[in-house]
């Protein structure tokens, strides 16, 4: 008999959504397969995706079912993966290895570079990481986009009795999964960029805030600290610096670094006023860098490569690359890292392919639920910092989704204000009253019961909110709202009362 | 009740006590927490009972009243929207004849809505359980509440 085929197949959360199971399920018993359950390349329209190896790298088949199994082992039909123009065409660093590896295998990360971003910040005084990370002009991935090394120098130069690092897994804007990606399928980069920034500040312990959503995260996650652990790689100079997962409870606005913090020590998830800023004043009063996942991960690279090959990169204000998620109406939703600069309508176009069958564009979404809307016509902003605040825009955290023609704008707008409605944390006025009453008139003018006032009074509330809200939940609660009354004004005015 | 939760937290002990975490574990053993036992849980955790109800009020995820035997979440993140769950909650609605956050009779089954699942690319998106499925048509509704019979 001959040797067990390796097969791979993602065991990624959307991969098995998407039918990795069931195939997964039929061939476990086969002796002629060895399956590999690796993370996921992110082209989720081909996922369940198998590959195997070729003397042209990996083969892959796409849309699998347990049925495909002889024509995946006769060889035939199957594409090679360097070829699939939606990966080809991407500029990857932070997700590299995805698709490839196990991941929960510490040898392979090793193997493939992993680990030489923390001996080369071991080597280092804490000072020269942190001009790494000046040189790299890394900015914060999470939405705020602070620039990173400038928080770490506040961490690092506070003096405190404890110091901690906080990765923030609370990835609650809707549209956004690349931390997921991360926390399922390659754990050790996350461990490895919180290992790097407690060496830089002087950080005794690291906590990952997860969000209960994410139960297959939270469980890949302890057990990557538990293999680390086995290491004896959780050690900084001597000492052992423990990392532990905490998990939330389905608030949105945990995800906000302060109303975090109050949720990691039990309390209600608050936002709290800055300053302090959590580099100077955060968990239990003490410095924390908090920082999302895809920024941690994106920093064993810096280490290892060198800030200068960061900041080479990208745009003028935007430097590196960036983790967008594709999802809503197009063909090809998936996760894209491109470097910073290429127009929206070439990632709309190129990775995501254009419309789902039967569906014509009518707006797309950038930046979560509190991200703007653009219409056809204004597609060529080019995808960086700059040019989205010049626009009045966020990026946020890369989430980029599409509506066809049949979505009801006002519907739309209701939905998003409903959601503020829902998730104020409740402190401060604008939000949480704001919010409620923008659902409010939002409702009325759905019924056909509203009038011209109510626009007017929406327009009013949206400055206010914008203006007066303690965090970006209220702060950008009106985008979504007042872009979609800017581009489909019809839509609403029809509905009036007249 | 009172020994029991006692026992839950006893094993839930941190430093400083940690109010969502502690309600967290209780939820897991208890499936939700019975607001009868906030005043035990507070003179537990050594802080009060506005505090505890603060905290067990603002999480979506805590519950004071026990779920059904099954509980299905339907995500209403954009990308889900954009796809169609605003008619996948109205077909599973019609089909339990229980709204939003309800328990249908005889504590089978609790319907309930999340915010984003994080399976965008997937979408759209119904959770039962422990189980995510994806590119979910309502035409594969009843069979899939079928197996949760």
């Amino acid at each position: 008999m001959s040797m067990a085929t390796r097969l791979f197949l993602s065991n990624d959360t959307s991969a098995r959504a998407a039918g990795a199971g069931p195939v997964a399920d039929a061939w476990s018993d086969r002796p002629e397969v060895q399956l590999i359950r690796t993370s996921s390349r992110g082209a989720f329209f081909l996922e369940p995706m198998v590959e195997r190896d070729s003397p042209d790298g990996r083969l892959a088949w796409f849309n699998v079912t347990p049925q495909d199994l002889p024509l995946i082992l006769s060889g035939t039909g199957g594409t090679p993966v360097r070829s699939i123009p939606f990966l080809a065409q991407q500029t990857r660093f932070t997700f590299a290895d995805f698709g490839e590896t196990e991941p929960l295998a510490l040898d392979e990360y090793q193997a493939r570079g992993g680990l030489q971003g923390l001996e080369t910040a071991l080597r280092r005084t804490p000072d020269a990481i942190i001009e790494e990370l000046r040189v790299s002009q890394l900015r914060g991935r999470g939405g705020a986009a602070f620039p990173v090394w400038n928080k770490w120098k506040v961490a690092q130069q506070a003096k405190a009795d404890e110091k901690y690092v906080v990765a923030n897994a609370d990835e609650g804007d809707a549209g956004t999964y690349c931390d997921r990606m991360i926390l399922e399928g390659d754990p050790f980069r996350l461990l490895e960029g919180m290992l790097i920034c407690a060496r830089a500040i002087g950080a005794n312990r690291g906590y990952v805030y997860c969000r209960q959503e994410y139960p297959a995260a939270a469980a890949t996650l302890r057990a990557a600290i538990h293999k680390a652990d086995e290491a004896e790689l959780l050690d900084l100079d001597g000492e052992f610096f423990p990392i532990e997962v905490v998990e939330g409870a389905g608030s949105y606005v945990c995800g906000e670094e302060t109303a975090l913090l109050e949720s990691l020590e039990g309390k209600r998830g608050v936002v709290r006023a800055r300053p302090p800023y959590p580099a100077q004043a955060g968990l239990f009063g003490r410095p924390t860098i908090v920082s999302n996942v895809l920024t941690f991960a994106t920093i064993p690279n810096i280490l290892s490569r060198g800030g200068a090959w960061h900041a080479a990169l990208g745009t003028e204000q935007s430097r590196g690359t960036m983790a967008l998620q594709l999802g809503g109406r197009v063909k090809q939703p998936g996760l894209v890292e491109v470097s910073f600069g290429l127009s929206l309508r070439q990632v709309l176009d190129q990775f995501g392919g254009g419309m789902a069958p039967g569906a014509r564009f009518k707006a797309v979404q950038v930046g979560g639920p509190l991200g703007s809307l653009f219409p056809a016509s204004q597609l060529d902003i080019p995808i960086c910092y700059e040019a989205f605040a010049e626009a009045g825009a966020v990026l946020g955290h890369g989430g980029i989704v599409v509506y066809d023609h049949q979505t009801d704008m006002v519907d739309l707008a209701r939905h998003f204000m409903a959601f503020t409605a829902h998730e104020s944390c409740g402190k401060c006025t604008p939000c949480r009253i704001g919010s409620v009453r923008g659902r409010e008139i939002l409702e009325r003018i759905q019924a056909g019961s509203g009038t011209v006032d109510d626009l007017v009074l929406l327009a009013d509330l949206g400055e206010t909110m914008k203006v007066a809200s303690l965090c970006a939940l209220g702060g950008r609660a009106p985008y979504p709202v007042l872009t979609a009354i800017e581009h489909f004004p019809a839509e609403f005015r029809n509905r009036l009362r007249t | 009740m009172q020994k029991q939760v006692n026992e839950i937290l006893a094993q839930a002990r941190s430093e400083p006590p940690n109010i969502l975490q502690a309600l967290l574990v209780l939820q897991e053993k208890l499936g939700h927490v019975p607001l009868e036992a906030v005043p035990e849980i507070a003179h537990t955790l050594g802080t009060t009972t506005a505090q505890v109800a603060g905290v067990l009020s603002y999480y979506p995820d805590l519950r004071v009243t026990a779920p059904g035997r099954h509980l299905i979440r339907i995500c209403m993140g954009e990308s889900c929207f954009a796809n169609g769950c605003g008619r996948l909650l109205r077909e599973v609605q019609d089909r339990l004849r229980i709204d939003m956050g309800e328990t249908a009779a005889g504590g089978k089954v609790t319907l309930d809505t999340m915010s984003c699942a994080g399976n965008c690319a997937v979408s759209p998106t119904v959770i039962i359980d422990r189980d995510l499925y994806g590119r979910v048509l309502p035409s594969q509704l009843d069979a899939m509440l079928e197996r949760y019979k």
